[in-house]
């Protein structure tokens, strides 16, 4: 056993050089001034102060927050049912819908994306209109898949017994479906809410450059800015964002978890 | 060896000027840049949509090499690029970023022994040079132009527009009809001229007037902030007015009989592009070569035709401005000269800064 761990190491250094030093240059970088060497380094707290008395850089993120919420949700809204019908569908045809839905990942999501841009054109939305169609668009699949996963698990026998326990269709997708798939619920939002928090370029394809999300404000003041002090200080705003996002998603599992046994 | 090489680039530079005299479609010279120069492969890093047609393939067949050819699509990325340790053998930047790449000791200083194809230039293009360039040491002229409002003259009065010049753009009439470049430098380019201060200014109130009137531009006409896009839009005619370099105005002019061209009374920015060899360049013979043939005749013809950019190669720009099958009488390619109050953009880092961090903010503050 002992000899196979040892396999493991050149993974590890493999992590450490893409994983562990990218984040450390990062919070190195977010901590320090502009124009430091490698042996001098002097450290601030200036660049989050920066954007944290600003008015401008916290209204970008609340909206990103805002954005990613309501796209999680929406997806909440038109996944569960899409997914309840699939579930409910013969295998043959699951196994069809299923197919239909993953089909347009094969594409690269660049290119889908593009296509929503010429295809809004033909229609007078706002900027933000056409965020949202996009972000909803391409994070759907990702929704409808972990709830028909978790939906088509559950045992029919037990809707069955609920039925023959008295229970109509609507007490039986309360207390017996509705319970069942919310682990598929949970692990969706983990999915949407936490690259939609983040993405940047779907705003920028389809808003026009009207519609700044906090993955925008890293991106120009990585590349146009140059100022790599100040990226990395809202990049590390953004990552605790997401850590924190993290830990509420995994106590909601948890909860989903025990409330099912 | 030495000699050899230098002799031998020459005849290809001498060559490819008697072709161009002749009007050449003879079978072209080959040429081995493996035994020139020791290297088959540069990597060549441009702007996006800034080449002609076949150029590159042109170069490959007659110097057996081969191209890596890359784009940016605006000098900061291109230098964040290049200080991540990119690896490139010719760069096409901008006046004031060459001003920039020079002061930090990132370019070499060209043969000029390498370079037949200098005189062609037009005197016009050498004389911008010496203003990000004084010594004309570390760069060939690519493209020149200025920066200007593409208009259409059916849904925009001519009239109107010529009077009002870059005021036109905190009008509320033209809410969502408009194309604003994502660049700072373009940006505060249009806000200082408008405001009739100079857009090299250091001082810290102009500074804060420009950044106050691109808000109000921003709240006025909700722009769309697009690069190379602006040019097929404005083709289709998705908008009205977008703010364009001349060339790429010159195209959409030219292929859009509704589109005009303004050059604002306020006065705009004329600028020029230029090739340059990285001091870090693996393959500077074959760079030179590349760039000597960029200058001739044939590549300069191909890549003025093909993106309708201003040629800095005398003789193309006579006859692409000139002839009615080309750009002759299209608005645009012969950008203004000599008006007082156009300027050339310098580099200025602590300006730079400034400028970004405000025009990131004009962007974010937005809806």
């Amino acid at each position: 056993m002992k000899s196979f761990s040892k396999m493991a190491y050149p993974y590890v250094v493999w992590m450490c050089i893409m994983i562990i030093m990218p984040m450390l240059m990062l919070v190195l970088y977010a901590f320090t001034v502009k124009g430091n060497d490698i042996l001098t380094f002097q450290f601030t707290l200036e660049n989050f102060a920066r954007f944290f008395n600003d008015t401008i850089f916290p209204s970008v993120l609340w909206r990103s927050l805002k954005m990613a919420f309501i796209t999680t949700g929406l997806c909440i809204l038109i996944g569960y049912p899409t997914a309840y019908i699939f579930a409910r569908m013969k295998p043959n045809n699951q196994a069809v819908m299923i197919l239909l839905v993953t089909l347009p990942m094969w594409i690269n999501v660049l290119v889908r994306t593009y296509a929503w841009r010429g295809l809004l054109g033909y229609v007078d939305f706002s900027s933000e209109m056409r965020v949202y169609v996009g972000m909803i668009y391409n994070f759907l699949p990702f929704m409808i898949l972990e709830i028909y996963t978790s939906l088509s698990k559950i045992d029919p026998n037990l809707i069955v017994a609920s039925h023959d326990l008295g229970a109509d269709d609507g007490e039986t997708f309360r207390r017996v479906i509705l319970p069942l798939s919310l682990p598929g619920v949970v692990s969706g939002i983990t999915l949407v809410f936490l690259p939609a928090v983040s993405s940047f370029f779907i705003p920028k394809l389809l808003g026009g450059g009207q519609y700044v999300l906090i993955g925008n404000l890293i991106e120009d003041y990585f590349i146009t800015s140059g100022d790599w002090n100040f990226g990395s200080a809202i990049s590390l705003i953004m990552a605790i964002i997401i850590l924190i996002s993290m830990y509420v998603m995994r106590k909601l599992d948890r909860g989903a978890k025990e409330a099912m046994d | 060896m030495k000699k050899q090489t230098i002799f031998k680039a020459m005849m290809a530079g001498s060559l490819g000027f008697l072709c161009a005299c002749g009007g050449g479609s003879t079978a072209e010279e080959q040429f081995d840049a493996k035994e020139l120069y020791g290297c088959n492969v540069i990597n060549v890093y441009n702007a996006g949509e800034y080449i002609g047609d076949g150029v590159l393939t042109d170069f490959e067949k007659i110097y057996n090499a081969r191209i890596n050819y890359d784009t940016f699509d605006s000098n900061e990325s291109m230098y964040t690029k290049l200080l991540g340790g990119s690896a490139y053998d010719v760069l096409v930047p901008s006046d004031y970023s060459i001003e920039r790449l020079i002061q930090e000791g990132m370019l070499q200083k060209l043969d000029k022994d390498a370079l037949e194809n200098l005189e062609l230039l037009d005197t016009i293009a050498v004389d911008m040079q010496k203003e990000y360039d004084p010594e004309l040491a570390y760069a060939v002229p690519y493209f020149r132009g200025s920066v200007g409002l593409v208009y259409n003259k059916t849904n925009v009065d001519p009239a109107v527009i010529e009077e009002k010049g870059w005021d036109i753009l905190l009008d509320e009439t033209y809410r969502g009809r408009v194309f604003m470049y994502d660049s700072q430098r373009d940006a505060f380019m249009v806000a200082f001229k408008a405001l009739g201060y100079s857009m090299n200014t250091e001082n810290p109130e102009e500074i804060e007037a420009a950044y106050n009137w691109l808000i109000e531009m921003d709240k006025a006409v909700e722009p769309s902030y697009v690069m190379d896009e602006v040019i097929d839009a404005m083709m289709n005619g998705e908008k009205d007015i977008a703010l364009m370099y001349s060339g790429d105005a010159a195209y959409v002019c030219s292929e859009n009989e509704e589109m005009a061209y303004l050059e604002p009374y306020q006065g705009t920015n004329i600028w020029e592009d230029a090739m340059v060899i990285p001091a870090s360049s693996q393959c500077p013979g074959l760079a030179h070569a590349f760039v000597d043939y960029i200058t001739g005749y044939d590549a300069a013809y191909a890549n003025s035709e093909t993106v309708g950019y201003t040629a800095v190669n005398k003789q193309v720009f006579d006859e692409m401005s000139t002839d009615e099958e080309l750009y002759g009488g299209v608005d645009g390619y012969i950008p203004r000269t000599g008006y007082d109050k156009d300027e050339v953009f310098h580099f200025n880092e602590v300006l730079r800064q400034e400028l970004s961090d405000r025009w990131n903010k004009v962007k974010a503050g937005s809806n």
